[in-house]
């Protein structure tokens, strides 16, 4: 019966990763993508794998989002200097 | 398949289906407060997993969420101070709903595990959910000056 949790957090897993995809924005791409990193968590406790979900909870859900957003950041205003984006 | 699992199954459906609409679509500062959503609902998902299969150290990886969710979402008003200050997003309703569903969920679990240390910490992350949710939502509707946000 627990199957049905493990297709509930697949399910989720698929329609955020598509979510990713299909959304244009890059600054909105980090939103998703941290979505996707909280639906991985869910999909790796589910499994029984709680150490590989709290290093993509950590990795995922926090980190990419963030050098991504800081990245966006970057581009979008040249000239900027550094520190400030610290 | 016991009442918590299919508690934390009605929870992920009913909450993360919107978090995903919310975030995929819509404004950008609706974008923000459904991720922060997000975590808030995960967060539970794992504590009703952790009691559902009977392994009380699953807990960490909810206090984590707790902890890591609002700091994200203050990185996300930090960083898009300026669209969302065009636009701030509506924030009331989500932390309303997650303190009517966070309240519930710790009194149950700490009735089912009885009082010890294992309550405590289940008090923390339901204590940390509410108190982070509120101070992150206060942060993206521009409550806090824009001096406090940026330090």
């Amino acid at each position: 019966m627990t199957d049905v949790l493990v297709l509930i957090s697949l399910l989720l897993v698929a329609g955020s990763a598509t979510a990713v995809v299909a959304v244009r924005d890059p600054a909105r791409q980090a939103l998703v993508l941290a979505v996707l990193g909280l639906t991985l968590t869910v999909l790796f406790t589910v499994l029984q794998a709680p150490d590989v979900a709290l290093s993509q909870l950590a990795v995922g859900s926090a980190l990419t989002p963030l050098l991504i957003l800081l990245s966006v950041r970057k581009v979008r205003r040249p000239g900027r200097c550094e520190g400030g984006d610290r | 398949m016991n009442v918590w699992l299919v508690t934390a199954s009605v929870l992920l459906v009913a909450g993360f289906v919107p978090v995903v609409w919310g975030v995929a679509t819509g404004p950008l500062g609706r974008g923000v407060a459904a991720q922060n959503l997000g975590t808030s609902v995960v967060c539970l998902a794992i504590l009703l997993l952790s009691q559902g299969y009977d392994r009380p150290s699953y807990v960490d990886v909810a206090l984590v969420v707790a902890v890591l969710g609002p700091v994200g979402t203050l990185v996300y008003a930090r960083l898009l101070a300026d669209e969302l200050q065009d636009d701030p997003p509506h924030t009331r309703l989500f932390t309303v709903s997650v303190v009517c569903v966070t309240v519930p969920v710790v009194v149950a679990l700490c009735l089912a595990g009885g009082p010890g240390r294992a309550a405590a910490k289940l008090v923390l992350v339901g204590v940390l959910l509410v108190v982070g949710n509120v101070i992150a939502s206060r942060a993206l509707t521009g409550g806090f000056s824009r001096s406090e946000v940026t330090r």
